[in-house]
């Protein structure tokens, strides 16, 4: 296993695989973190808070 | 000499890394039942999503939340749009190129997050589309487009899902088997449905804005959950199949849909299921309130007619699939359903004019029986006559014509029932008149879906 320069640690996944799991996490992130601060806009202008 | 943490470290966790990584070691040949189960979970959040926008949000958005009828219509009628979208998610996830060897699993989950996101927004949007607080004074497109964008995204997600989620299924299992498979995902879309309608009526008796957004993104949660739990492990981390995806040429979609419908009798079936969809699915909206203004039940036994429509149904289902496991032409067990439903619907006619409540019940449960079989039999036809390595997208297109022919029915049902009523030469003569004429153009269409399915020489769909 460890002799695969291609596999990464720790998961025994090559560069690749591990590349598209993270790419994964980051769209992931990105639609959440839309979301979310699209709710919060929303939120705010039925009842603003902080003023 | 120093022992190397490092080489066993690794050793370790690349033991036990899979175990906790998303996706299986080995594609097995048998898939065991609680499996597929676990997997057709996807169908009861994509039923519970149905009856929250179709149902439920229908009747907040206008008695609770006083927005247009129009306007409600209007917006439930967007996630229709991205229905014809369903032949390109299944083409792309046909075509899909992955490291992991993943095809089906990458399109559920972000369907799976549209689906989300959009239930997460979406009582605030309501609320700021409605003037709730402080909303009276905000510009009026802030709360149209989000809304809108809430019913888009939830939309999108659940025709993502379902497309990928049924072609995933149809993956894992053996030909023979596919029938039970379609079956299986049938009763749970059906079983979703059911339980969700039972909870939310049950939540929202008592509206208050707070627990509208408790139930809208109570839902969202669960989508999530209910959808991560059932795609755990399903699809494996299959490096020859990557290998394989890389080297592959891709095919351009407007390739894969030539040949697609280039198979003999496929446009003939889609055809078919156009019209049986639509038929069938008219009656959808308009049974209850028959059953209440024309033969005057009650609110609590209009409800049951929905449980017996369903009860026929899931016999349809449980029928379809014990005679397609067999060499049963799935083409001609669509045209068994159609030829139930008729008898059915006249049933259902003949109720106003002293047929009885008896012969109401009985037109309602073999519509439900037709309606069962018929679209077991021709989303199994549409598997049966997928080309190899085209599943996605023959289920892309299957699901583009059935949501687009199911919401046209539905829609087209209340319009149709509301014109005839304002017509007073025709619609004059009894409160049963303007549905039975929606009912007849039911019969009109079952019965052109009957014509069609009868197989004329050389022209029947290709099993394989």
């Amino acid at each position: 296993m460890s002799d695969d320069p291609d596999k990464v640690w720790p998961t025994g996944l090559t560069l690749r695989e591990a590349e598209e799991v993270h790419s994964y996490l980051i769209d992931g992130t990105r639609v959440f973190g839309a979301i979310a601060v699209l709710a919060h806009i929303l939120v705010a202008v039925s009842t603003p808070w902080l003023g | 000499m120093a022992f190397d943490y490092r080489a066993f470290a690794l050793r370790k966790l690349a033991a036990v890394g899979p175990k906790y990584l998303p996706f299986a070691d080995v594609a097995t040949e048998d898939v065991p039942l609680s499996r597929l189960l676990r997997l057709s979970l996807f169908q009861v959040t994509v039923g519970a999503a149905l009856v929250l926008l179709v149902g439920t949000l229908n009747r907040v958005m206008i008695v609770e939340l006083a927005v247009p009828a129009t306007l409600v219509a209007g917006m439930l009628a967007l996630p229709l749009l991205f229905a014809p979208f369903r032949t390109l998610i299944g083409h792309r996830s046909d075509q899909h190129k992955s490291a992991l060897g993943l095809r089906r699993v990458p399109y559920i989950w972000k369907g799976t997050m549209y689906q989300f996101g959009g239930f997460a927004i979406m009582p605030f949007a309501l609320l700021v589309l409605s003037g709730y607080g402080e909303a009276v004074d905000a510009p009026r497109w802030i709360g149209l487009s989000s809304a809108a964008l809430a019913f888009l995204l939830v939309g999108a997600g659940l025709h993502i899902v379902q497309t990928a989620g049924l072609a995933l299924a149809t993956d894992l299992v053996r030909e023979d088997d596919q029938p039970k498979v379609v079956g299986l995902m049938y009763v749970m879309l059906l079983f979703g449905m059911v339980l969700s309608a039972l909870i939310y009526g049950a939540l929202l008796e008592n509206y208050t804005p707070g627990r509208l957004i408790q139930v809208i993104q109570g839902t969202a949660v669960l989508t999530i959950g209910l959808n991560l739990f059932a795609l755990w492990k399903q699809e494996a981390l299959n490096r020859d199949r990557a290998r394989e995806m890389d080297n592959q040429r891709s095919v351009p979609f407007a390739e894969a849909w030539n040949a697609l419908i280039a198979q003999p009798g496929m446009v003939r079936l889609m055809v078919l299921i156009a019209l049986g969809t639509f038929g069938f699915g008219m009656a959808d909206v308009l049974l209850e309130p028959y059953g209440g203004q024309a033969l005057g039940f009650s609110v609590a036994e209009t409800t049951r007619l929905t449980a017996l429509f369903a009860t026929g149904t899931l016999i349809g289902f449980a029928i379809a699939s014990r005679v397609l496991s067999g060499p049963a032409d799935a083409v001609s067990i669509g045209r068994v359903g159609a030829l139930v439903g008729v008898p059915g619907f006249a049933a259902i006619i003949l109720a106003s004019f002293g047929g009885g409540a008896l012969v109401f019940l009985a037109g309602v449960l073999a519509t439900g029986l037709g309606a069962g079989l018929f679209g077991h039999a021709t989303l199994t036809a549409t598997i049966r006559a997928a080309p190899e390595n085209r599943i996605g997208l023959a289920l892309g297109t299957w699901g583009a014509v059935q949501a687009t022919a199911a919401g046209i029915g539905v829609a087209l049902a209340g319009i149709t029932r509301d014109i005839i009523v304002q017509m007073p030469l025709l619609g004059g003569l009894s409160t049963a008149a303007p549905y039975n004429y929606v009912f007849a153009i039911e019969i009109a269409f079952l019965i052109l879906a009957i014509l069609l399915a009868i197989p004329k020489g050389g022209r029947t769909v290709q099993e394989t």
